[in-house]
């Protein structure tokens, strides 16, 4: 007798649901094949092949949620984790004082494949392997390098969505990374610098494109230019941040305050809460004029561009900040009617079967302007650079921040001109942004995802994607980060 | 299988069990060695916000990992899948990468058979808890803050899971590990108090009391004022203490040690800290989530780190321990923070023995800024105040600091026995609240 299908099992678990009664019900089931090559000091120190197969049972019985899943596809199980999903959401009503109102979409029947040219998974480890160590000899070849390390980072995820609604979809998608660090030693100190491609939905085309090799052979040398670097004068800059960097700052900094669920206080005993409160969208003046910062779950390539969220809505394209002012939030089919939206941004997603849906940022996106990079730089006198991300800290609703970064180069009277190294800079979220005086053209535009954004209890891991070109900062606090003075 | 209490569980995978399928395994391998992994993993989560209940969760993940070489090749291939096929899929798999991989100049074969402790690391009350339980716990707390019209934001969960290890050589390990946490939010507004437990045991998990704890930190802090930043001395809770200590623990590694790229290179048998204060692993301590063995298949068993502020010892991987002539230990799991002299007996009294300092509740998104010296930065969170002559005086805006454990344990002031800690970020210590005399506050925020 053959096994039954993912839409059996999925039909067996929505009949028991529908049949206790409960007014919405939807079943994930996923198969996640990961595999992860690390190598570190000249050697290749793990190939991990991780298969995560397995599904979550979502329930909303009289107003209340339940959730049970389990890597037991089976039909002993299916209907033991429906039947514990309903019997847990009772136990979340007999306590309810809000029911919960689902925003109304539409009913969707999809399939949603990643587009690739290389499958990453048919490339040869040996190749990949091969790769790696080169990129590690190039890297050890700059005098001065003690330390290497390198990964190439590749998952599928295959997985369908039912629901008592009637909506089924079905996903096949893909994403790739890979990266290499070198770690400079100088008198007493070390500094590293890495290079990453983003992470993207795409095939091993990602990784050719990038040349690791010629990356890492400039990544060495820039290590020990910067382990050699003074270190910054504490003071007032102007700072430039590229657009890797700015994904991290963009993430922080826009991306968390702009969930809804934070602003309700889903998440005040752990991520925190936001200064973006509700009485804020619309007027609440958080950047310059300068300042565009776009939802685009749409862009192709994109980590949360996945064509549906785990909720089944649609992904979507909708202004976060416009000209400067807060207009719009992340949000799902339970939060959005809290502050009257007729429909969900369609920004809930688990990081697997096993994780319920909760409210994620979105591909948040910095909109570019109209000028050169060296039109931002041409006009600072005194200022810095960064690229990439080091050091990173906020607090729980999002106003203080601190960042380090990869590598900084002072600008002086308009030229980018040495390294310096230890620079960290700090300030409060809409401070920061109303100091924005200039953004790069369309030509200078990055995409950097995250694929490690934590968040919720159970802890989960977030993927999104953030674009920007270079921008330009005024007279932004730094510090210099070596310790006590 | 049925727990202890007569309630239905789940079926995890038993000791028999998991050595039926690490031998299915090593009869399917064809490779040298051959290492079996198993985590079977049962845990529900209750959720609450606004004082009600949203999110409660159930989820059952069973994890078998196989890793095999040949000469010094290896591979790793994970299954969720326990039956026969797939276990034969993931051997397949597993032998796949190992037969292309490059040769690891520092592979190891598995290690030695050993004797694991057998340790009470599943709290029948813990296994048995399920959602009606966590559901009780939340309820308690929600309905104190109810009473005291106060926002309670906080979760409930308990676990179980089933660890195993198997080697070819005959290595075997197996242990049940279970564990209960509660932490709980209290919002005024802006002002927030916090408490948080993590135990072995459901039943020791204190809700009330720390609801009661959470509550006093969220009143007292509805009136805040605006310090200036700059030096201060500080009163640690135990949270805060062990914030900050995660990241000295998480540095002691001794392959960062041998390449130079350690902020305590060259400094192993000194003097680094307080000569007051010494560092040990406990894993037989019942207030501590000590465990018989790690995933690498070595005993975990108790050890001392730091002993009167001298630097003792490193966490050694196998090969860096073999290069290096020692035996390898894995970083602490059960971590006890002391202090020598003569203690106050709890945090009110460092309060009323004190001048003039800053209290903090805990930390939150601490991070490391410069890995040469452990600079590290982070904010105050859930009840940070001001005392003066012996009383919390008001509550202060959070504040962002830059120091290092490095530099700030050097000098102990006061301190109280060592206490039960765990926040978010962290595993749970016991380590004492304490007195420091010059603490870094670099920035402040807005609430």
């Amino acid at each position: 007798m053959s096994s039954p299908t993912w839409d059996e099992f999925a039909e067996l678990a929505l009949k028991r649901i529908t049949a206790a009664g409960a007014e919405y019900g939807d079943i994930r089931v996923q198969d996640s094949t990961t595999e992860q090559i690390e190598g570190e000091d000249r050697r290749i120190s793990a190939i991990r092949d991780i298969k995560d197969v397995g599904f979550g049972v979502r329930v909303l019985y009289r107003g209340a949620w339940g959730f049970a899943a389990s890597s037991i596809l089976s039909l002993e199980e299916v209907p033991r984790v429906a039947d514990l999903a309903v019997e847990i959401a009772k136990g979340s009503a007999s306590v309810a004082l809000e029911k919960v109102r689902l925003a109304p979409e539409p009913v969707h029947r999809d399939r949603i494949v990643t587009p690739y040219r290389i499958d990453p998974f048919h490339v040869p480890i040996e190749k990949k392997t091969d790769l790696l160590l080169t990129t590690m000899e190039a890297l050890h070849r700059q005098a001065g390098i003690a330390r290497s390390s390198v990964s190439l980072w590749a998952r599928r995820d295959r997985k369908l969505f039912v629901s008592t609604e009637g909506s089924h979809l079905e996903f096949n998608l893909l994403a790739g990374q890979g990266e290499c660090t070198a770690t400079a030693l100088h008198e007493d100190r070390f500094a590293s610098r890495s290079f990453n491609t983003p992470h993207l939905r795409k095939g091993y085309e990602l990784i050719e494109e990038a040349d690791l090799l010629r990356e890492a052979s400039r990544v060495a040398a820039q290590a020990v230019e910067k382990v050699k670097a003074p270190a910054v004068d504490a003071g007032q800059y102007d700072l430039v941040l590229d657009p890797e960097h700015l994904s991290l700052t963009i993430h922080e900094s826009c991306g968390h305050p702009s969930e809804l669920d934070r602003a309700l206080g889903y998440e005040a005993n752990y991520a925190g809460t936001s200064f973006l409160t509700t009485e804020k969208l619309g007027t609440f003046r958080y950047g310059s004029s300068h300042v565009n910062l776009i939802a685009d779950n749409t862009e192709p390539d994109t980590l949360a561009a996945t064509g549906y969220d785990d909720d089944g809505v649609s992904c979507q394209k909708w202004d976060v900040i416009r000209d400067g002012i807060f207009v719009g939030y992340c949000t799902n089919r339970e939060v959005a009617p809290k502050i009257g939206e007729a429909r969900s941004h369609g920004s809930n997603r688990a990081d697997g079967w096993g994780s319920v849906p909760i409210v994620r940022i979105a591909n948040i996106g910095l909109e570019p302007g109209s000028a050169t990079v060296d039109q931002l730089l041409a006009d600072v006198k005194r200022g810095i650079y960064i690229e990439g991300h080091g050091s990173y800290s906020i607090d729980q609703q999002r106003y203080n921040f601190q960042f380090g970064g990869d590598a900084f180069w002072l600008i002086e009277n308009g030229k980018r001109t040495r390294m310096v190294r230890d620079v960290i800079y700090h300030g409060i979220t809409p401070e920061f942004w109303n100091s924005c005086d200039g953004v790069a053209e369309r030509s200078a535009r990055r995409r950097y995802g995250f694929i490690t954004c934590g968040k919720g209890q159970p802890g989960q891991s977030g993927w999104m994607t953030h674009a920007a070109s270079p921008a330009r900062f005024r007279q932004v606090q730094v510090i210099r980060g070596e310790g006590q003075s | 299988m049925t727990a202890v209490s007569g309630k239905p569980w789940p079926h995890m995978t038993s000791r028999d069990e998991f050595r039926f399928l690490a031998d299915l395994v090593f009869k399917r391998s064809s490779s040298e060695h051959t290492i079996v992994n198993l985590r079977d993993h049962h845990t529900g989560t209750t959720r609450f916000a606004n004082n009600q209940v949203v999110q409660n969760v159930d989820t059952r993940r069973g994890v078998l990992a196989v890793t095999v070489a040949f000469g010094g090749r290896q591979g790793t291939a994970s299954t969720t899948d326990f039956t026969a096929g797939a276990i034969q899929d993931t051997v397949t798999r597993a032998e796949r990468i190992a037969r292309v991989s490059p040769l690891d100049p520092e592979y190891l074969p598995p290690p030695a058979p050993y004797e694991f402790h057998a340790r009470a690391t599943a709290k029948p009350e813990t296994v048995a808890a399920g959602p009606s339980r966590r559901l009780e716990y939340a309820n308690e707390a929600i309905g104190q803050c109810r009473m005291e019209n106060l926002l309670a934001a906080g979760v409930v969960s308990s676990s179980v899971t089933a660890v195993g290890i198997a080697a070819n050589n005959g290595l075997f390990g197996y242990e049940h590990r279970g564990e209960a946490r509660f932490s709980l939010t209290v919002r005024a507004g802006d002002a927030t108090g916090w408490s948080a437990a993590a135990h072995r045991s459901i039943d020791h998990l204190k809700v009330q009391e720390r609801t009661l704890v959470a509550i006093k930190k969220a009143k007292c802090s509805c009136e805040v004022q605006d310090l200036p930043v700059g030096y201060y001395p500080v009163i640690l809770e135990p949270a805060a203490v062990a914030g900050l200590w995660a990241w000295l623990l998480w540095s002691l590694d001794a392959k960062a040690y041998t390449k130079g790229t350690s902020p305590f290179a060259g400094r192993l048998g000194e003097l680094i800290l307080d000569d007051r204060l010494s560092l040990r692993n406990s894993p037989d301590h019942p207030d501590l989530l000590g465990e018989g063995f790690t995933a690498e298949g070595l005993p975990s068993g108790a050890s001392v780190w730091i002993e009167h502020g001298v630097l003792r010892q490193l966490a050694y991987d196998r090969f860096t321990a073999k290069t290096d002539g020692v035996d390898p230990i894995p970083t602490l799991e059960a971590p006890v923070l002391s202090i020598e002299g003569l203690p106050v007996a709890s945090i009110q009294d460092l309060v009323k023995n004190t001048e003039r300092a800053i209290l903090v509740t805990n930390f939150w998104y601490i991070r490391p800024v410069n890995d040469r010296n452990l600079l590290l930065t982070g904010m105050t969170r859930d009840g940070t105040f001001l005392v003066e002559k012996g009383e919390i005086v008001s509550a202060v805006k959070n504040f962002r600091f830059h120091d290092s454990p490095l530099t700030l344990f050097q000098q102990i002031g006061a301190w109280t026995h060592p206490l039960e800690a765990v926040n978010a970020e962290t595993g749970k210590m016991l380590v004492p609240a304490m007195t420091l005399p010059r603490f870094h506050f670099s920035s402040v925020t807005r609430f």
